[in-house]
C-alpha cells in the first residue's frame, strides 16, 4: 500500500526502542506481515532498499518479511482454522466465522544484533 | 521487548519483540483511540465511509443531508488527494463540511482526522461522518476511531470485489450496494456480491441504494438515526 512510509515507521520504532550503539550493531530485521495487512513483501523489500539508500542508514541491515496466513477461531468448536480463498468458515463445523486471530499482523517480530559493530552475524 | 532497556544491558543476538510496542501502525491506533474517547465523551456517533473512487459516497451524503440535516446536528469531514470539490458539494446542501486534502496520500490516517477536528466545532454534534479517500485497499488498515465503517460498492464496479479487497469488507459493519437503478443495464448480481461479502464477513449488513433514483435512502437514514439514538442511549444510561 504505502510501503515507503511503513519503512520510515520501522526506523522510528527501532530508534525509539534501541540506543544508537545497539542500532549500530543491527544485523537483521524480521517483520511479520499478515495476508490481510495489504502489504506486498516484494514491494516492502524494494521500499526498504530505496529508503536505506536515500537516507544512508541501516544500509548493511537485511530485512526479512515473513507472511502470516489468515487464521480464525471458532468459539463453538474451540478450533482454529486457516482460511484459504478468503472463505471465512470454521473447518470443523462449517459455520461462517470472521473472528480473525492471525493474518492482520504488521509488526517487527524479531531483530538480530551483532556482538560487535562491523562483525556480521554468521 | 524482552526486558531490554536502553539504560541496562545492551541488546545482543536475537531479540524477540513485543507485538504491542513494535506494531507498525501503533501511532495511528493510538490517535484513533483518543478520537474514540473524545467522541464517547460527547456522545457523537462517528461513521467512516469508504469505497472505490466514483461509487457515489458524496452524492449519498448530499442526499443524506437533505433528508436528515434538519433532524440532527451532522458534520462531515471529507478526504481527497487534491481539491475542495467534495466539501463544496456538501456545503451546497447546507451541511458543515471540511475538506482534508491529503496531498497524494491514498488514505486518511487518524492524525489527519484529529487535526481536522480542531478546526470543526463538534459541540452538540450528533453525527460526524468521515468520507474517506476513494480506495478499497489502504483505508482498510487505518482505524480512525469510528463507531462503524460503511463501505459502498457500486453496481458499475462488478460483483466480484469483496474477495479482491477482503480486509475492507471484513472490517465493515454495513455494505451499501449503490447505483441499483442501473441494474437492468449491467451484468451485476446483488445476490452474488452479498454472497461474496458474507464469505469474508458473515455479519455484514447490506442495503441496496440509489441516491439519484431515491431507492433505499430512507432505510439508510433510519440505519443512521437508530445508531445516533443508540449512542445517546449509551450516554444516558452511563450517566444514571
Amino acid at each position: 500500500m504505502h510501503e515507503i512510509s511503513l519503512v520510515r515507521s520501522i526506523f522510528n520504532t527501532l530508534e525509539a526502542e534501541f540506543s544508537a550503539e545497539e542500532l549500530g550493531r543491527l544485523n537483521t530485521i524480521e517483520l511479520q506481515v499478515g495476508l490481510l495487512s495489504n502489504v506486498e513483501p516484494v514491494l516492502m523489500q524494494n521500499a526498504f532498499e530505496a529508503v536505506t539508500t536515500a537516507e544512508n542508514k541501516f544500509r548493511e541491515v537485511s530485512l526479512r518479511v515473513n507472511t502470516v496466513p489468515i487464521e480464525i477461531h471458532c468459539a463453538d468448536c474451540g478450533v482454529n482454522s486457516t482460511i484459504s480463498d478468503y472463505k471465512f468458515v470454521c473447518a470443523s463445523c462449517g459455520r461462517p466465522n470472521n473472528n480473525v486471530v492471525k493474518g492482520m499482523e504488521l509488526l517487527i517480530h524479531r531483530v538480530h544484533f551483532d556482538e560487535e559493530a562491523g562483525a556480521p552475524l554468521t | 521487548m524482552d526486558q531490554v532497556q536502553k539504560s541496562s544491558k545492551a541488546a545482543r543476538g536475537t531479540v524477540t519483540c513485543d507485538n504491542s510496542t513494535m506494531h507498525l501502525l501503533k501511532a495511528n491506533d493510538f490517535v484513533a483511540e483518543s478520537i474514540r474517547k473524545q467522541m464517547a465523551s460527547q456522545n457523537t456517533l462517528m461513521i467512516n465511509i469508504t469505497s472505490s473512487a466514483g461509487s457515489g459516497k458524496t452524492t449519498l451524503l448530499q442526499e443524506t443531508a437533505r433528508r436528515i440535516g434538519d433532524k440532527i446536528n451532522m458534520k462531515i469531514l471529507v478526504g481527497d488527494l487534491e481539491t475542495e470539490r467534495d466539501a463544496d458539494r456538501l456545503r451546497d446542501v447546507g451541511v458543515d463540511a471540511l475538506q482534508i486534502v491529503t496531498g497524494g496520500i491514498c488514505h486518511l490516517e487518524a492524525q489527519m482526522v484529529w487535526q481536522a477536528m480542531e478546526n470543526l466545532d463538534l459541540d452538540g454534534v450528533d453525527l460526524l461522518i468521515v468520507e474517506n479517500v476513494g480506495n478499497l485497499v489502504c483505508p482498510a488498515s487505518f482505524d480512525l476511531g469510528e463507531d462503524y465503517r460503511v463501505t459502498l460498492i457500486a453496481t458499475t464496479e462488478g460483483d466480484d470485489k469483496p474477495k479482491k479487497y477482503p480486509r475492507m469488507f471484513l472490517t465493515s459493519e454495513l455494505m451499501l450496494v449503490s447505483k441499483v437503478d442501473l441494474l437492468p443495464y449491467l451484468p451485476f448480481s446483488v445476490d452474488a456480491v452479498v454472497a461474496d461479502a458474507r464469505d469474508v464477513n458473515p455479519n455484514i449488513d447490506v442495503l441496496e441504494i440509489s441516491s439519484t433514483a431515491n431507492v433505499g435512502i430512507d432505510e439508510w437514514c433510519d440505519w443512521l438515526l437508530e445508531r445516533v439514538e443508540e449512542k445517546k442511549g449509551v450516554a444516558t444510561a452511563a450517566k444514571v
